[in-house]
């Protein structure tokens, strides 16, 4: 019997420092053995615990694409044990992953419609991931016009910096990235991202919106859509909670009778009304 | 399936006898307790006891478990062993509502997705003897309103009834029927057959605690925000007996433990009752005080697991009932809730 709890190893290949603070970063992970990146099948959207034996386990969002092979990736935020520690290692070390895990974005949902990415603050990861599946030229064609409104706190704080530049310069994406408050060299657009999906004002025709981000962003960017004309079946989000064992066993994550773990982590607003507030 | 009748007397001494060649755990008085624990070879355990303080859920889903091992090399620490559990158990002694609560937990544990190999394992590996209630031990027994009864053969592979001189064994799977020969006896005949049938009707009417635990699921599903739990909570120490006693409760956390270059990753039982249950890096709690914890108890038992599982998370056993220090009872709980 295969046993889901035993992580697949992986070695560190390559750690970015995204943020001019310095407490997320990026790690590009390779697979120590051939099979198990074979085995790993995932969609954007999906997570997995990242496993370091002696300090635990914590469920990230994946931040790679599938269609990007040979490694995956994930962009951290330091903050309890496990991710303080992943912090400071260092290429070539060897640590575990397990997953793929829960459900991803609602890939075959999204195919054939306009796709409008809300994403604030370092909540993009699993959003980035979508984006690079959506605009790889296997699958570019897929997918209607798409749209990114992407907002941090201030220039600092972007992440995945050298792929925005290349996104700004694609013809087939319209991305707005901005920033609460600007600094001296900053050019960009200033504003909350609930503003600034005001000021974009995707249309709501044929199209699904996919939103992740602090619960402050979601609050006020909600309205915007509805405003916009975006049914609440049409709105997607992914919920995160207190996660151990990642596949609806342990009894934590629950929000109603739902494993986010399992069942989740991506649920529609319409999805979400259907269950308890406790989140 | 093979029914048979065997002396009272020598039951114990059957059972004492398999000890000698497998692993047998039994109840036997622990001071002033009936505890599960294994038999040595000849020792006779308990056939007339009420029912263990600890629910044998523990035999599947230990309170802890090592996971696997692991060991430090120049890179990091890598996998040394999974751990797996030894061998073929007898578990004598289980009260039918107790052995009920393994069929639930078959539900969680053995999904199609996700098969927890820990548990299944151990499961697979045991074989299930119940001693049906003829009497039922306690005033707080209420399985007759959670779908159990004091005969009930679900999650049994040999059942055994009391009909005074004699005990009724009833071989109900393959595996019990792999006790056929050690367990001898007489071919049983349609006397005792009704004799079984009039002892279960009688213990069931002995149960006198009696709650709408199945009606309450449409009433839960429209009442999550209710001042009811505003105040039920209100007397809770929040010690998590109820949890660590309940043959269902399943919930776990998962730690890692070193010790030099070693380590062991392990599984220990976790109680929704803990405000570390849920409380997040961040120090967001999504169940910030005990009025959340108590409602996702009874939501998860009584609404949650029959969405996911179409069965009750409760067996009825009332050992929660009568272990809880402030004299919370869930039976008053549940009625409670039937008049919302």
């Amino acid at each position: 019997m295969q046993n889901p709890y035993i992580p697949i190893p992986v070695e560190v290949i390559k750690i970015v420092t995204e943020v001019d603070t310095k407490d997320i970063k990026t790690f590009r992970f390779g697979f120590q053995k051939k099979e198990d990146e074979e085995a790993f099948r995932y969609l954007p959207g999906q997570f997995a615990e990242l496993s370091i034996f002696g300090k635990g386990e914590s469920p990230i969002g994946i931040a790679s694409s599938p269609t990007q092979p040979g490694y995956i990736e994930f962009t951290v935020q330091k903050a309890g044990v496990v991710t303080s520690t992943l912090h400071e290692l260092e290429e070539g070390a060897v640590m575990g992953v397990r997953g793929p895990l829960g459900n991803s974005w609602p890939i075959d949902y999204l195919a054939g419609k306009n796709i409008v990415i809300v994403g604030g603050g370092f909540a993009f990861t699993t959003l980035r991931s979508l984006i690079n599946y959506m605009i790889d030229e296997k699958n570019r064609s897929r997918f209607g016009k798409i749209t990114v409104i992407y907002g941090a706190r201030n220039p600092g704080l972007l992440i995945y910096k050298d792929e925005l530049a290349a996104w700004a310069k694609r013809d087939d994406l319209s991305l707005n990235v901005t920033v609460d408050k600007g600094d001296a060299d900053w050019k960009g657009r200033e504003g909350f991202v609930p503003t600034v999906c005001r000021e974009v004002a995707p249309s709501s025709e044929n199209a699904v919106t996919v939103i992740c981000g602090p619960p402050i962003m979601i609050r006020f960017t909600l309205p915007v859509f509805f405003e916009l004309g975006f049914s609440k079946e049409n709105i997607i989000t992914s919920l995160e909670m207190r996660m151990k064992c990642g596949i609806g066993k342990c009894g934590r994550c629950n929000v109603g009778e739902k494993y986010v773990c399992k069942d989740g982590p991506v649920f529609s607003l319409a999805e979400l009304d259907k269950l308890t507030k406790e989140y | 399936m093979e029914k048979r009748l065997i002396k009272k007397e020598t039951l114990a001494g059957i059972v004492g006898e398999l000890a000698g060649k497998m692993r047998v755990c039994a109840p036997m008085k622990a001071e002033d307790q009936v505890l599960f624990r294994v038999l040595e070879a000849g020792e006779k355990p308990l056939v007339d006891f009420a029912n263990t303080k600890n629910a044998p859920k523990n035999f599947f889903f230990p309170r802890t478990e090592t996971m696997m091992k692991y060991t430090r090399t120049g890179k990091g620490m890598v996998l040394a062993a999974e751990e797996t559990d030894g061998g073929q158990t007898l578990l004598f002694g289980v009260r039918p509502c107790d052995a009920r609560s393994f069929t639930l937990l078959d539900m969680l544990f053995d999904q199609e997705k996700y098969r927890d190999p820990y548990y299944i394992d151990k499961r697979a590996k045991t074989t299930i003897v119940a001693l049906a209630c003829v009497h039922p031990p306690y005033t707080t027994c209420f399985c007759t309103s959670v779908g159990g009864s004091p005969v009930s053969s679900e999650g049994v592979d040999l059942l055994l009834t009391d009909l005074g001189e004699e005990v009724l064994a009833e071989f109900l799977t393959p595996k019990g029927e792999a006790l056929l020969s050690a367990f001898g006896g007489s071919p049983a005949g349609e006397g005792a057959e009704k004799k079984k049938e009039e002892i279960a009707a009688r213990a069931a009417g002995e149960i006198t605690s009696r709650i709408p635990a199945r009606e309450i699921k449409p009433i839960l599903d429209t009442h999550f925000e209710d001042p009811f739990w505003n105040t039920l909570h209100q007397k809770c120490l929040a010690c998590g007996t109820c949890t660590y006693l309940c043959p269902t409760c399943h919930c776990f956390d998962i730690s890692d433990e070193m010790k030099r270059n070693d380590g062991i990753r392990i599984r220990n039982w976790d109680s929704c009752m803990f405000p570390m249950f849920t409380k997040e890096t961040s120090g967001h709690n999504p169940r910030p005080s005990q009025k959340e914890r108590w409602r996702q108890r009874v939501m998860h038992k009584f609404r949650y697991y029959v969405d996911n599982f179409n069965a009750i998370a409760c067996v009825g056993c009332g050992r929660c009932v009568m272990a809880c220090p402030v004299n919370l009872d869930i039976r008053k709980v549940v009625a409670d809730i039937a008049k919302l």
